[in-house]
């Protein structure tokens, strides 16, 4: 009984340290979020921005979304460039975390330096790929042409199927770093001994690798694919400056779409509901996520 | 125990050259970065390219300290404070949010958890005209302290979500050793949660840092005045309807780029060694 | 250093407990006076307060604050634009002008946002096309009578009129026409093309390995659009009426010369910015661009022999019409933006202005005698007679994405000219009718 007194009290306690940062959040973005629920139940544009009535026209934002050819290709894209991102970034971050947590001269001054990637402000990023793409001065092309790979230069931003892959390595690029830094402060909390106890059993690496570093991992894997597949979802900047949704609409993301039509078309509350159309997207991997981490937890 | 482990000389070689070579091929953009802000704007044009400035132009840097409102001293002043800002709000709640929900079984843990996700999964245009309006009832519009509250936004939630697996492997043996030590759960969580969590803390705080750093909607939205903008906002003065020039875009790269690069090759020292001495290697 | 840090990490506390108390409650007026030491140790939100304060109530001796917002990020336009300010406000001492550099990427999201806060500038200055959209928004001072704008050209008051009523002042014009690179024309032994046909057999002539013969911008945007419609409505068609036999033509003359390697199909992510660097760099002998690139081609590119001419015509000689429009925003300091901008409007200082931006005076009499004929400039002020403006229309911006959607498509071989032609009429009649 008093044990469960015990726990009972150390709940509240738990609540205590939540509670600054929940507020905070709550204030800051939970009613960002509210105003933008209701934005996108409403009808409005450059019209009644500021005077005029604002009608509650309810769905019929989302019921236009998807007639909407540009829409439906955006979300399409966004998934397309989330799942492509998490996986060549999620390998190599973790091959690389792997490699660097050998003990070698160079290792722990080389994967500091390997972490400038991520510390570039994304739109600088953005620029940096614009000009390493570029078709006539791009030094990609010029490297493909030197090596024989291709004979005449490759368009790759102004051509649908290529201007995603460029994003998409632009993405990676930046994003080899996070999931590098993230699985390699994961490996330390692994402990030392387990290795020792493995090979001392004669396990190989690849063994040890399947049976003691992964699922000594998964937490540290689930967040890092989670909040990449969160924050990828969300691209925003990159797509900006480097293709602006183009051509032709190729690379829009839902994101980017939402902006254009809130903030160049003064298509508001359709510019609202595509937003939200990514929120209840995040929301369904959010929810599984939860599930997932907190299920094992209570095991 | 760390003698056994060392890899015999040939391997250290063959990796660390490997390591050298992998630098290189991820770090190539940067040098390109680099070289073109030294090119003239006739040379970056030029076909086939250059691999290093034929002619050496040092203008665009010149141009970066002193165009008009834009001074780049000023703005990375600006972007230092507001990203130290809301690094400092970012790790001063998130901590003690990820031990609570990493050590307490509470009922609306989950809830609360996946709250701090929801945060994150809006874009960023959406939230900027809420935002604004709160700022500006609040009359911290056009200040840094704007910035601040809103970058911290991102680095709250992201914190909290990696925070909470460390203070979770933490084993609770030596959370009641300094109970039975006369601890209570307070002085618990400072005086032994937090120094094991160190290498966590960092690394939260370094993310937290750069997402305020990399930050340009927040930053360009809420403060107007060109002179409290972040570094970040300069990129508009090179970029627009009237001409991209890429000698001037790079150099802004460049300088953007190298002081926080120094900054942490500086000290990467203590967070590597932050990194790599795990909690709970015993 | 660390006392800074520590100042910082307090006011921001401050600010949160400011926040906690009073925002959650849903106002924001109490958060703001309960914070009271924050706003102590934010010096900035202080500066920006008292600035509003005195736009609005005039104490006695004190000069009003005015407002502007620009997006002109050329370094040349901000000093001159400076010097003028800095000239009214050494004037008189009543109204204190100050001018705030909005981005251009970012101006129609600030005015967008600033117009739900309510917190605008006293005067903007923006692009002509965007002008009715902000009309409609309600957001803009009726100038009618308050300006005499009964000499400009038509086209430049078409822009900031709405329903009969004057909502700006235009500030300048420009228009595209053709540059050329005359040692690459004289190299290769052709005359300057006047017609669709010639301008193609130029460009094929002039294109090299290492250069194209022909450049505009036609990236999918505003700017775009403006690039495209001097073809499109050469031919007779409109931005309202494009699928029929001449919208057609003028996409499939565009697909012609990415076609047959005439134009480089990166065009369509050049900003005419970038456009002006291909042809100073020597990579096209050709360009479609704006007056306002003069300065900066003189000085950068101080040895290369271009001219300009007008655009070829394919039915009629046409051009588009740029520029960028005064507006005064209602609710703000209205007498202090209307007195500067009679300042500004003055032919003195109109000229002053137009000349130093390299852009024409939208007032006829003064752009007639802006330039002497040798100028590089006087071939713009013949070619602003056939230049016409994008709407006006509150939904522009919807039917210029339609139009440069569409030529786009035909750019990236994505669709015919006919099927691009087809679907972009079928957006503008769900947006016109």
């Amino acid at each position: 009984m008093t044990k469960l007194k015990k726990l009972f009290r150390y709940e509240n306690v738990g609540m205590l340290f939540v509670l600054p940062a929940f507020l905070y959040m709550l204030i800051f973005v939970g009613y960002p979020i509210i105003h933008n629920i209701i934005l996108s139940f409403q009808d409005v544009n450059a019209g009644n921005l500021v005077k005029g009535t604002r009608n509650f026209i309810l769905f019929d934002n989302y019921l236009e979304l998807f007639k909407d050819s540009v829409f439906t290709s955006s979300l399409w894209n966004t998934l397309r460039f989330t799942v492509s991102c998490l996986v060549f970034q999620f390998v190599v971050g973790f091959a690389l975390a792997l490699f660097f947590s050998q003990r070698f001269s160079f290792a722990k001054p080389v994967r500091g330096i390997l972490l400038v990637p991520w510390m570039i402000p994304i739109t600088v990023t953005a620029l940096m790929f614009k000009l390493l793409f570029a078709t006539d001065i791009g030094i990609i092309n010029f490297i493909l042409r030197s090596l024989h790979l291709i004979e005449k230069n490759i368009e790759w931003l102004t051509t649908p199927g290529t201007a995603m892959f460029a994003l998409i390595c632009a993405n990676v690029w930046i994003g080899i770093p996070f999931n590098m830094i993230l699985i390699s402060t994961g490996l330390t909390t692994i402990p030392k001994e387990l290795y020792e106890s493995a090979s001392i059993d004669g396990a190989g690496k690849v063994q040890t690798f399947w049976k003691i570093t992964l699922p000594l991992l998964k937490p540290t894997i689930e967040s890092v694919l989670i909040l990449g597949f969160i924050y990828t979802f969300k691209v925003y900047d990159l797509v900006y400056v480097m293709t602006s949704g183009g051509p032709v609409n190729s690379t829009h993301m839902l994101s980017t779409y939402s902006y254009k039509l809130s903030f160049e078309m003064f298509k508001y509350s359709k510019g609202s509901a595509v937003a939200n159309v990514l929120l209840v997207i995040l929301l369904f991997v959010g929810v599984f996520y939860i599930k997932a981490t907190t299920e094992e937890e209570t095991d | 125990m760390n003698e056994e482990k060392r890899l015999s000389t040939k391997k250290n070689i063959l990796f660390s050259a490997a390591a050298v070579a992998l630098l290189c091929i991820l770090l190539f953009p940067l040098y390109w970065a680099l070289i073109t802000s030294l090119k003239t704007e006739q040379e970056i044009f030029q076909n086939p390219p250059t691999f290093y400035p034929h002619i050496l132009n040092t203008k665009s840097y010149a141009a970066q300290v002193e165009t008009g409102d834009f001074n780049m001293f000023r703005s990375f002043a600006n972007s230092f404070l507001i990203s130290m800002g809301a690094t400092l709000i970012a790790v001063l709640l998130a901590v003690p949010a990820s031990y609570g929900i990493a050590k307490y079984r509470f009922k609306a843990r989950k809830i609360l958890l996946l709250s701090f996700l929801v945060t994150q999964m809006l874009p960023v245009s959406v939230l900027l005209t809420p935002m604004f309006i709160m700022f500006k009832n609040m009359h911290v519009y056009n200040t840094w302290v704007a910035a601040v509250l809103a970058d911290a936004t991102i680095g709250i939630p992201f914190s909290v979500l990696i925070l909470k697996n460390y203070f979770a492997s933490i084993p609770k043996d030596l959370e009641e050793a300094a109970y039975l030590d006369g601890c209570n759960k307070f002085s618990a969580f400072v005086r032994i949660l937090i120094p094991i969590a160190k290498p966590g803390v960092m690394v939260c705080a370094i993310f937290s840092f750069l997402y305020a750093w990399g930050d340009l909607a927040y930053g360009m939205t809420f403060i107007l005045d060109q002179e409290k903008r972040p570094i970040t906002a300069g990129i508009f003065n090179f970029m627009g309807q009237y001409g991209t020039k890429w000698s001037y875009l790079t150099a802004f790269a460049v300088v953007t780029i190298i002081p926080v690069a120094l900054i942490f090759i500086f000290m990467q020292k203590y967070i590597v060694s932050g990194m790599t001495s795990g909690a709970v290697k015993g | 250093m660390k006392k800074r840090k520590i100042t910082a990490v307090l006011t921001a506390l401050a600010v949160t407990a400011g926040i906690m108390t009073g925002c959650g409650s849903g106002g924001g007026k109490g958060a703001a006076a309960d914070n009271a030491p924050a706003a102590d140790k934010a010096p900035a939100a202080q500066e920006s307060a008292g600035e509003e304060n005195s736009g609005e109530t005039a104490s006695s001796g004190e000069a009003q604050a005015v407002t502007i917002w620009y997006y002109w990020e050329n370094e040349g336009h901000q000093v001159t634009l400076d010097q003028l300010i800095q000239e009214y406000n050494g004037s008189q001492d009543q109204y204190e002008v100050n001018a705030k550099y909005v981005p251009f990427a970012d101006f129609k999201k600030q005015l967008s946002i600033g117009a739900s806060a309510d917190e605008l500038p006293d005067i903007a200055i923006l692009d002509s096309p965007d002008h009715a959209s902000y009309v409609a928004m309600g957001i803009f001072e009726d100038l009618t009578g308050k300006f005499d704008v009964s000499n400009y050209y038509e086209g430049t008051v078409n822009s900031c009129t709405v329903d009969g009523k004057l909502y700006g002042v235009p500030f300048g014009a420009n228009c595209l026409a053709l540059y050329y690179n005359e040692d690459m024309l004289n190299g290769a032994g052709c005359s300057v093309p006047a017609t669709w046909d010639e301008l193609k057999e130029t460009a094929k002539a002039l294109t090299t390995d290492s250069v194209t013969g022909l450049a505009f911008c036609s990236v999918q945007n505003e700017e775009g659009t403006f690039n495209f419609a001097p073809w499109l409505w050469s031919t007779g068609a409109t931005s309202y009426d494009i699928n029929n036999e001449n919208g057609i033509r003028a996409l499939a003359f565009i697909q012609g010369l990415i076609d047959e390697g005439v134009m480089s199909k990166e065009c369509i992510n050049w900003t005419q910015g970038d456009v002006m660097n291909q042809f100073i760099a020597g990579n096209a002998a050709m360009m479609v661009n704006g007056p306002w690139q003069i300065p900066t081609m003189q000085s950068e590119a101080p040895d290369l022999n271009w001219k300009v001419t007008l655009i070829p015509r394919d039915k009629e000689y046409a051009s588009v019409l740029g520029g960028e429009n005064y507006a005064v925003i209602n609710g703000g300091n209205v007498d202090g933006a209307l007195d500067f901008l009679t300042y500004a409007t003055s032919e003195e200082k109109v000229k002053f202005m137009m000349n130093q931006f390299g852009y024409i005076s939208a007032d006829k009499t003064i752009a007639e005698s802006q330039f002497a004929a040798d100028s590089p400039y006087y071939p713009f002020v013949e070619e602003l007679n056939y230049a016409m403006p994008r709407g006006p229309l509150a939904e522009w911006p919807s039917v210029s994405d339609a139009i440069s959607l569409a030529f786009n498509q035909v750019i990236t071989g994505t669709a015919t000219p006919e099927n691009a032609a087809a679907q972009a009429q079928a957006t503008i009649d769900g947006i016109v009718k």
